[in-house]
């Protein structure tokens, strides 16, 4: 949020709403309406003076009404802009009696009661909407008793009681008597996957499941008296990558039971406020009442009450769950109907957080296609430098932050220590010394007095150092003779009544401060240049789109591709859900597509080696060599061959989804094989995928595989059985198939893995399955005339290994390759300059490898768009001359920074490439002969900080 | 000059005893968590100063050693949860270095409580203010290090 809020190509417009556009792709004109805040983005400081003074207080909409908030306020902790903003509605100045307490306590006159708010026109290229849902109101569904019975809470209540700046301050308690629950129960779909009077939605809200197993975890983690944890459930739809895997780890929970089976309804115990929940078992069918103290409803996502209004503004459709409408032509999550507006997030459907953040890389990267070349971020006017030689001086300079700070604090008392300390030659003290005005003060005196070194005892370096730094750049004092001393949020803010230890630990801050000053070096940012060509590895559907939106952006793209011809998967398959799409006509338009570009594509080609780091990796292949900036991994995985589970291999009637989509692919009118139209087809899912001894997951794509491929026989008027641990269709449209699939009737029955069906056959067929129904507690034989086996997805063993040898990126447990970030950085590898997309990091179905396909585009754009790429100063470094070339920081540098080289005939030593090292400063503290330094972290810098505060 | 910690155990206040406390915090996560607590106004003990790295895996044992010698009672080093570290796996290389460290300090015949090592996120602002008040308290209640030569000569 910070990162954007700072962004110098990113204008955040908050409280804001569009409200007209025209124009077409490449040239929309938007008309928003900025709606009144009524203080001052340029003026208000975020001190919170007002809050304090505000006499109203109301229920905080963040802290989901558990909480209070006063009418001037700042939505929550971290928003951006750190801008408060009045709620009138509330606010006593619209009464009789004018309150005026936040107009006459703010120093900075960023109060406005008369602020009309503003209308203004953006030119723009493309649009995104990224507008989110809105949550459930479980009050629709009465027979839960939500809003009605105290002790019953929504997850997203239960999460804010989790925080631990949340109402509770982590704790969790009963509403109705503040005590900590012994049994707390789970209510899973509640609004998603609905039937019936209480239906709610009929989708899957996807993040559910996983929201209500980390909630289990983090509930005992938080409160170890809890004796007992239930989940009520239809299926886990533990689906993403590690997901099952942490699913499977809650079950060696003890506290933590999970029960299949929807409750029927709450009812409260009116003494004691308990739950008594009534509930069938799915698996053993008895019906039962639970006990409860506290029931947590797992409400999901429904679409945004101002879908309808935007939609209308923007010319798109909604679909009939009121989600903005993807256009299904593409094959992509991200178009809608409308050329130039693109739809990520939770705006199209439910999603979790890793799928909506390559959703939102994959939205840019599609609107930058629209978008003009920005012109290249300003050049920094190059300032003479100014002469630093001679021992330091020092300039201290003391914020009062309105009275954060000078009201607790003795500034006064801070001014004469500091002026005692050695090497300080000027000490000054400022209201506000991020306002302008204390910028220019700051940048005076550092001229004047030839200050070349400058302490500011203020904030926190997280937020304001850039902007010290750029203010002492301005003048020509190299930016990292700057350091900041943090007397307000860990002093003033924390220690406010004790005023004078309060005093006495910002002068021990602002000694170490200065002390760390005096031993700061200058250092200078280098460019390297880099290359404005990219290396594609996979022709697959990520491959491809990643390559075709690189090439839509001007840049040289080299696609490879190992196989003779360009498709990948796509070309194994007939249909593609969600929208039953053609896959054969999918793969040929964008094959199409690539042919009639410039993209150099080269089937039957492999990568021999890579070396180099971001903006120069010089590629070796199997058809000739070249350099690029970036590379995108997109070589996919494979789909899992059976070894011989449930007679596969001897039977010839038992195949794989896959050899069935080849006889699908065949078969024009109806379905037939050797002449005939089966009568039984029976499917097992989760074959190679869910094995807890494999490590394998869950393989996401499967489950709405087998249900396409179901529909489509029966439809031909096949029976069809499809034996499940758990239905798994967490996808757009997936769960309306399921039940359509079930309309159809096709037969879904449970199995467990401690049962497997059994499948046994006469010669080469197989003829029965075995299969112990949980439920009627009975075993079923079903005749079948194929089995069908849901094969999962498990990584390309082969070239995974060959490329985590080549570009050191890590494999996890599961054998797919590590993304930087699991929620965070789903296309980015921790090796700079390396992405990935698609299957390589994990199953994935078509639409999301398309988005990330995309995503991945818009990451590598971000990075070689620019001619050259600056690299932080702030790495390590190894003095050679003290090296003795051990190797330990080799060996434990998780970005390969460190490498050693020969120095001398015979002669080997460390040495840290800048461009890969991260400044982490692990090396230099794991080095035995003190070699490496960490650049602006160096020992002597520490430990003169140590040495100030106890040997002064 | 006050004396009194407010949140300290009654023996501290008894005895007068004011610890020295050096706390290693990484700029991520337990920087950003002290932050927080800040922006929530958590109030808590006075009773160390922070030092910033970029990482806990910085944190050399020497850092520590360094610290008991010019006089430290005790010495927190926290850093990200494991899986959250910005540098991936900076800070299991921190309990590494942790190990050794606490090694080392048994055998400068300190207490082991004297050193620890906390993981605090950048949202966990109360968290953070519990750690240091359970942190000084512990370390009021162990008293002065014996290595710290002149407890009674601070300012």
């Amino acid at each position: 949020m910070m990162d954007a809020g700072r962004h110098p190509n990113i204008e955040v417009l908050t409280n804001s709403e569009l409200t007209h556009l025209d124009g077409r792709a490449g040239s929309f004109r938007a008309t928003v309406r900025k709606n009144p805040r009524y203080v001052s983005e340029e003026l208000c400081t975020g001190c919170g003076l007002c809050i304090d003074d505000c006499p109203v207080i109301v229920p905080n909409e963040f802290e989901v009404g558990m909480g209070a908030r006063k009418a001037i306020y700042s939505p929550f902790p971290q928003a951006v802009p750190n801008t408060h903003i009045i709620d009138r509605e509330h606010c006593l100045n619209d009464d009789f009696l004018v309150c005026n307490n936040c107009l006459n306590v703010c120093d900075r006159n960023a109060i406005n009661f008369d602020d009309p708010g503003e209308e203004i026109r953006l030119d723009v290229g493309a649009v995104i909407v990224a507008t989110g849902f809105d949550v459930y109101n479980a009050s629709a569904i009465p027979s839960y008793g939500y809003g009605l019975y105290h002790n019953v809470l929504t997850n997203m209540e239960l999460e804010r009681l989790l925080n631990a700046t949340g109402p509770t301050r982590g704790h969790i308690v009963r509403p109705s008597d503040h005590k900590v629950p012994r049994k707390i129960a789970f209510v899973q779909c509640v609004g998603s996957r609905g039937e019936g009077r209480e239906a709610g939605c009929q989708y899957c809200s996807r993040f559910c499941c996983m929201n209500a197993i980390k909630d289990c975890l983090l509930v005992k983690q938080h409160e170890s008296d809890i004796e007992e944890l239930m989940v009520f459930y239809i299926d886990v739809r533990a689906a993403g990558k590690g997901f099952e895997e942490f699913y499977q780890r809650s079950l060696g929970m003890p506290e933590l039971k999970y029960v299949r089976g929807r409750p029927s309804k709450i009812i409260e115990d009116p003494q004691t406020r308990d739950l008594i929940i009534s509930v069938e078992n799915g698996e053993t069918g008895e019906v039962s009442k639970v006990r409860a103290d506290l029931v947590v409803l797992s409400t999901g996502a429904v679409a945004a009450a101002s879908n309808r209004d935007l939609a209308e503004v923007l010319g798109i459709n909604l679909d009939e769950n009121s989600f903005f409408e993807v256009e299904p032509r593409y094959g992509s999550p991200l178009h809608t109907a409308r050329e130039g507006i693109y739809v990520c997030g939770c705006a199209a459907g439910p999603n979790d957080i890793s799928d909506s953040v390559a959703q939102g890389s994959g939205a840019a990267a599609e609107a930058e296609v629209f978008t003009a070349k920005l012109p290249a971020e300003e050049e920094p006017l190059v300032k003479e430098e100014l002469d630093i030689s001679g021992p330091p001086r020092v300039g201290v300079f003391l914020c009062h932050c309105g009275i954060n700070i000078a009201g607790v604090l003795d500034i006064e008392e801070l001014k004469e220590v500091a002026k005692n300390i050695p090497d300080v030659v000027y000490v000054e003290d400022n209201l506000f010394l991020c306002s302008d005005e204390g910028q220019r003060l700051v940048q005076e005196k550092i001229v004047e007095h030839r200050l070349n070194r400058v302490v500011a005892a203020a904030c926190t370096p997280r937020t304001h150092e850039p902007i010290f730094r750029e203010s002492c750049d301005q003048v020509g004092l190299n930016p990292y003779l700057f350091e900041m001393v943090n007397i307000r949020d860990q002093c003033s803010w924390v220690h406010t009544k004790v005023p004078k230890i309060a005093t006495k630990k910002a002068r021990d801050l602002i000694g170490m401060g200065v002390a760390r000053a005096r031993h700061l070096q200058p250092l200078y940012r280098k460019t390297i240049p880099v290359n404005q060509s990219v290396l594609v590895i996979g022709g697959g559907v990520a491959g491809m789109c990643a390559a075709l939106e690189l090439e839509a952006q001007g840049m040289k793209v080299y696609l490879l591709e190992k196989e003779g011809r360009l498709g990948g998967i796509l070309n194994n398959l007939t249909r593609v859900y969600p929208a039953n799409l053609s896959a054969f006509e999918l793969a040929r338009t964008m094959v199409e597509k690539i042919k009639a570009s410039r993209v150099e594509a080269m089937a039957s080609t492999e990568v021999n080696s890579i070396t180099g780091f971001v903006g120069n990796f010089d590629v070796s292949t199997t058809n000739g060599n070249f350099r690029v900036g970036a590379v995108v991994v997109a070589t996919g995985a494979h789909i899992y061959k059976p070894q011989g589970e449930f007679g596969y291999g001897r039977f010839e009637n038992v195949i794989t989804n896959q050899e069935l989509e080849n006889i699908l692919h065949e078969s024009k009118d109806g379905i037939h094989v050797n002449g005939k139209t089966p009568g039984t087809v029976l499917f097992i899912q989760c074959v190679g995928s869910r094995d807890t001894e494999k490590d394998t997951g869950c393989s996401r794509f499967c489950c709405p595989t087998t249900i396409k491929q179901a529909i489509r026989l029966r439809e031909n008027g096949v029976n069809v059985v499809v034996l499940h641990r758990d239905v798994r269709t967490v996808g757009a449209k997936a769960e309306e198939h399921y039940r359509h699939a079930r309309e159809l009737g096709v037969k879904f029955i449970r199995y467990t893995p401690e049962r497997l069906p059994h499948v046994s056959g006469r010669d080469q067929r197989a003829e029965q399955v075995e299969i112990r129904e949980l439920a009627l507690h009975q075993t079923l034989e079903i005749d079948v005339d194929y089995v069908v086996l849901a094969a999962g997805m498990v990584p390309n063993e082969q070239s995974t290994a060959k490329l985590h040898d080549i570009l050191k990126v890590p494999l996890g447990a599961d054998g797919f390759f590590m993304e930087r970030h699991a929620k965070l950085g789903p296309v980015e590898s921790t090796t700079e300059g390396v992405f990935l997309a698609g299957c390589v990091s994990g199953p994935k179905d078509i639409a999301d490898s398309i988005a990330q396909g995309a995503a991945a585009a818009a990451k590598v754009a971000s990075l070689i768009s620019h001619d050259t790429v600056a690299l932080e100063p702030t790495t390590c470094v190894v003095d050679q001359t003290l090296c003795r070339a051990c190797g330990r920081c080799v060996e434990i540098c998780d970005y390969h920074a460190p490498s050693l080289v020969e120095v001398a005939p015979g002669l080997k030593a460390a040495q840290i490439n800048q461009a890969l090292c991260k400044g982490c400063g692990t090396c230099a503290s794991w080095c035995p002969t003190g070699a490496i330094a960490a650049m602006h972290f160096t020992d002597e810098q520490i430990d003169s900080m140590m040495e100030a505060l106890l040997a002064g | 000059m006050a004396r009194k910690n407010p949140s300290s155990k009654k023996k501290a206040a008894k005895e007068g005893f004011v610890p020295n406390i050096v706390a290693f915090a990484c700029n991520w996560c337990s920087y950003a968590g002290a932050d927080t607590a800040g922006t929530n106004r958590v109030q808590y003990s006075p009773n160390f100063r922070i030092i910033r790295t970029m990482c806990s895996g910085r944190v050399t044992p020497g850092f520590v050693l360094k610290a008991f010698k010019l006089g430290a009672d005790g010495v927190l080093v926290s850093g990200c949860h494991f899986g959250d570290c910005h540098y991936i796996f900076g800070n299991y290389r921190a309990v590494e270095q942790f190990d050794k460290t606490k090694a080392l300090v048994k055998t400068l015949g300190l207490d082991e409580r004297r050193v620890r090592l906390e993981w605090i996120s950048a949202a966990e602002g109360t968290r953070w203010g519990e750690i240091i008040d359970e942190f000084v308290a512990e370390i009021t209640s162990l008293g002065p290090s014996p290595l710290n030569h002149k407890p009674k000569s601070k300012k």
